[in-house]
């Protein structure tokens, strides 16, 4: 019989959403429910070509919705969270908890 | 916003901290609670006048050993068709102002709890009113009968029902369900203040209006009203520094 230890949090960890700033993305689209394009790359301080490139990484993933359409005569781009997406952002959230309450009873503290 | 919002990476606690700064960034942008609360100050401060217009005085038989010389009076005024059309409007207004102000900024807004939640308690309170105007005023002395259950217009319990289904239930629990999707203390404290106002029974005696005045709404709507606009007022100028930072 052989003990198992528990893996540790960082095991657990998603390395599509543990990016900084794929996980400011999922972030801002789980609270705004629905976010534009422009309003994403204002509020996380990045190029078009950043943002877009992260957005392809967390649409083939299937964590993302990118919907295109007009306004008007204005292209705009409008993303949402998948359930995938928004269970992968608690999970994220959770992990990083548990990493927390690991380091604070006294196990390595690691950067992450 | 300006101002770059990544979350930096370093420890797991700074990580988290980084997420809730960003939450809030999103949520200071999606506030709008000026607004709902500007057309609610508005139609309540409509009710005086409402209430002047449909004001009229009746003489009614009093009821068996309270004979007084030249009968009782009996004093009407309001009108359910006006807080049923208003506060419809309102909450109407208010989702269509909501989905313009996301498609300008560009983020969702978290307002649809609040305009369905209003809109069911509007059909609540007018379904109930309109049963009680259908059944007409009871005559002093006579039973209250509130669906099916014969009440005694003067007791206490009626005292609370009438403070229930009016606009503490159409306008204060909408505004409980705003605070809490814009998460903002400063609103549920208004709410919170909002339904004290119509639940508890104060007297009107301080405001010098007799309740046979045909102005004897201004203090049960004046209250309410002026608090509803000056929340208006408070939030629109919060909200200023943000707008002029995202401009």
């Amino acid at each position: 019989m052989t003990d198992q230890l528990d893996p540790h949090p960082a095991i657990g960890l998603d390395d599509v959403v543990h990016q900084r700033v794929r996980l400011g993305i999922l972030t801002v689209a789980h609270q705004a429910r629905r976010v534009e394009f422009g309003f994403l790359r204002t509020a996380l301080g990045l190029t078009a070509g950043n943002l877009s490139q992260h957005l392809t990484v967390l649409e083939k993933a299937g964590l993302v919705e990118i919907e295109k359409g007009y306004e008007g005569k204005r292209a705009r781009t409008w993303l949402s969270l998948t359930p995938a997406g928004r269970r992968a952002l608690q999970e994220e959230v959770a992990q990083l908890k548990r990493l927390i309450q690991q380091i604070e009873q006294g196990g390595p503290a690691s950067d992450v | 916003m300006t101002d770059a919002s990544v979350p930096s990476f370093g420890t797991p606690r700074e990580v988290l901290s980084g997420l809730g700064d960003l939450t809030r960034k999103v949520r200071a942008a999606q506030r709008a609670t000026w607004f709902p609360l500007l057309l609610l100050g508005v139609l309540t401060l409509g009710g005086i006048l409402v209430g002047r217009l449909t004001f009229r005085i009746e003489t009614v038989p009093c009821p068996a050993g309270d004979a007084a010389a030249g009968g009782c009076t009996q004093v009407a005024q309001g009108s359910p068709l006006y807080w049923l059309i208003g506060l419809a409007l309102a909450y109407a207004a208010t989702a269509y102002f909501s989905i313009r102000r996301s498609r300008e900024r560009g983020v969702g807004s978290p307002v649809r709890p609040y305009v369905v939640t209003g809109i069911v308690l509007v059909g609540v309170v007018s379904a109930t009113t309109f049963w009680a105007v259908r059944h007409g005023m009871p005559k002093p002395g006579e039973p209250l009968d509130f669906w099916g259950l014969h009440l005694d217009p003067g007791s206490e319990a009626v005292a609370i029902l009438q403070r229930l289904i009016g606009n503490a239930v159409a306008v204060g629990l909408p505004l409980l369900v705003l605070a809490w999707v814009e998460r903002s203390r400063a609103l549920l404290l208004l709410a919170a203040v909002y339904l004290a106002i119509e639940l508890v029974p104060l007297t009107t005696g301080w405001s010098g209006i007799p309740s046979t005045s045909p102005w004897s709404a201004v203090p049960r709507y004046g209250v309410p009203g002026v608090l509803l606009l000056l929340g208006a007022l408070g939030f629109a100028l919060a909200e200023l520094p943000r707008r002029r930072t995202a401009s």
